[in-house]
């Protein structure tokens, strides 16, 4: 084919990549600016950013917004809450999904098409409209202000995404691989552990990367269900904070941008199986 | 190999008894999810639908009181009002899927560093909506950087606090939404387009179609479905996920300026406090709203598999 193309019709064609390229590259600038904003101004005193809200800091590095950040709003300890809870959602999404969608991937039982289908109906069910009722359970049972209660809240919120990404994933698991196993002797548990925990990895770790940063970047379910200033997580500290300091934006930059950072560092060492998963389309 | 899946040892039970073991090994390895699903979820709405129907207030009054709720939330315009601002905020859905598309074709074309920017495309969605919430609220604020620049270029008169009005805080919403969701579409987007053969590209590029027939002539057409599914999915995440972001940039005012209906559920039942018969009214209705694209997602991509296979 490209030999075929004629040398004014090679020059057009680089020239359109190089004007693809130039887009692409603007789009990402577009995307990455707002952390460098954040950044820049964080490091910067008051004075020096309400008059040059665009540079890069001139006067000595203002590192004392994030010392304070630490030392006064101990958001290392928020961030501890918040690993704790995304910890042991993810935990939890990781063993009953796994369990349930090896089920509904491998086994034949009665009734399976039909409890699939109620499981994928809850999907689209908004957070608010179950909060209220639950809030009220949980008050009676001691789930509000404890972790656990969020911890639970998270899993009736995400199990039905993680059964449905997980139980296309297992699909592909060969039978035979399954059935050798049994002989060699495995029992159920142990198919699940030797064969389908690495074969369906892929949907696994998804479910771990993906819904840890979903539950460390939630504020509604935590905002909630959560009473107590010590057991609070970082964003919703950070929602009842940041609104407290908008006369100082170094101030809040510095907040905004320790936040957004573990969830970014997760991203950075996962980001090829996430957009991978993502092609797939299997989340939201 | 159907010698091991049926062995004839007469010690091993009969095929009925294994099936019905399977069933409870099944049902036993679903016990948790079902568990969960169940407290959590369907009573939840069971006892939502319910209260819908009462002047519950948390603590004495729970009589049941029919349509009231339903009444009052129609009847004083405040669903229109809630409603309405929902409207402005899906505008970001034709955005965001538009520019998806017209950037998953540009980086279909494979230049260098295209799994970079797709890689960084995708970085908006891993910061929190709490976070980009209060960024832009601080960018647009009265001594923030955006005026500032409005200043300098001369535009005075445009200086505002653009956050305290709904004419101005909606339309930079749907801004931030469509900005944070591109990367989003586009990879979904390009996921889909993974599945078109290529030849296809190199016999429409000889034909001399340009850029935006090839876009929305042909690649458009042959990624019907993911399309539909990308939409279906931003319109309703549109109606169900913005607490985070609304909450930090405008907290729904002025007034109810920039309440949307989930909003509503959220200010009525724990900041008010005493309205969880109405909280549980709005939640019906949102339900309903979120139920109805759904189905409606189902019998579109039923006619796009039948008009484009």
């Amino acid at each position: 084919m490209k030999t075929s193309l004629s040398k004014h019709q090679r020059f057009w064609r680089t020239f359109g990549r190089v004007v693809i390229f130039l887009v692409l590259l603007i789009l990402a600038i577009s995307f990455l600016y707002p952390l460098y904003y954040m950044l820049i101004n964080s490091l910067k005193s008051l004075g020096e950013y309400y008059v040059n809200p665009f540079g890069l800091p001139r006067e000595q590095l203002q590192w004392q917004n994030f010392i304070t950040m630490i030392s006064q709003f101990k958001i290392l300890k928020l961030f501890g809450n918040s690993f704790i809870i995304s910890f042991f959602t993810v935990l939890g999404l990781v063993v009953f999904g796994t369990l349930a969608s090896y089920s509904f991937a491998k086994v034949n039982f009665k009734g399976k098409n039909g409890v699939y289908l109620v499981i994928l109906t809850t999907l689209f069910v908004p957070a608010q409209v179950t909060m209220i009722p639950m809030y009220i359970s949980f008050a009676k049972v001691g789930l509000v202000d404890n972790f656990l209660g969020v911890v639970i809240a998270y899993w009736a919120m995400f199990l039905p995404e993680t059964i449905m990404l997980m139980t296309a994933n297992f699909k592909s698991i060969p039978n035979e691989l399954l059935e050798a196993a049994t002989i060699d002797g495995c029992d159920y548990i142990g198919r699940l552990r030797h064969v389908v925990m690495p074969m369906g990895w892929p949907a696994i770790s998804l479910t771990i990367i993906f819904f840890f940063i979903s539950s460390w970047n939630d504020l509604f379910t935590p905002m909630v269900l959560l009473k107590s200033m010590d057991k609070r997580t970082v964003m919703v500290a950070l929602s009842s904070l940041i609104g407290r300091y908008t006369g100082d934006p170094p101030f809040q930059y510095a907040g905004l941008l320790m936040s957004a950072i573990p969830a970014l560092a997760v991203y950075a060492v996962f980001q090829k199986s996430i957009v991978k998963g993502m092609s797939m389309g299997a989340i939201k | 190999m159907a010698q091991r899946s049926s062995p004839g040892a007469p010690a091993l039970p009969r095929a009925g008894d294994m099936q019905r073991k399977r069933t409870r090994i099944a049902y036993l390895s679903l016990l948790p999810v079902l568990l969960i699903l169940l407290l959590v979820k369907a009573y939840p709405i069971l006892a939502t639908i319910y209260r819908s129907f009462t002047n519950w207030d948390g603590l004495y009054k729970h009589d049941f009181v029919g349509l009231a709720n339903y009444k009052e939330f129609f009847g004083t315009g405040l669903f229109m009002t809630l409603f309405k601002n929902n409207l402005v905020l899906l505008l970001s859905v034709p955005l965001q899927v538009i520019i998806g598309l017209i950037v998953a074709v540009l980086l279909y074309e494979q230049v260098p560093g295209w799994k970079a920017f797709r890689a960084i495309y995708y970085i908006p969605q891993i910061i929190s909506l709490v976070i980009l919430g209060y960024l832009f609220r601080s960018m647009f604020s009265l001594d923030g950087p955006v005026n500032k620049v409005l200043e300098a270029l001369g535009f005075s008169s445009s200086v505002r606090e653009w956050m305290g009005d709904g004419s101005t805080a909606l339309p930079i919403m749907v801004g931030c939404i469509t900005w944070y969701s591109i990367g989003w579409q586009t990879i979904v987007i390009l996921g889909g387009m993974s599945g078109i053969d290529p030849s296809v590209f190199e016999a429409a590029r000889l034909d001399g179609a340009n850029f935006f027939q090839r876009t929305f002539k042909i690649v458009l057409p042959m990624i019907t479905s993911v399309i539909t599914y990308c939409v279906v999915m931003a319109v309703v995440w549109t109606f169900t996920s913005l607490f985070s972001l609304i909450y930090s940039m405008t907290g729904g005012g002025p007034g109810y300026e920039t309440m949307t209906l989930d909003y509503m559920i959220y200010e009525k039942s724990f900041v008010t406090g005493s309205q969880l018969g109405m909280a549980c009214t709005i939640s019906v209705v949102l339900f309903i709203i979120v139920m109805l694209i759904t189905a409606a997602e189902m019998k579109l991509s039923d006619i796009a598999e039948q008009k484009w296979g």
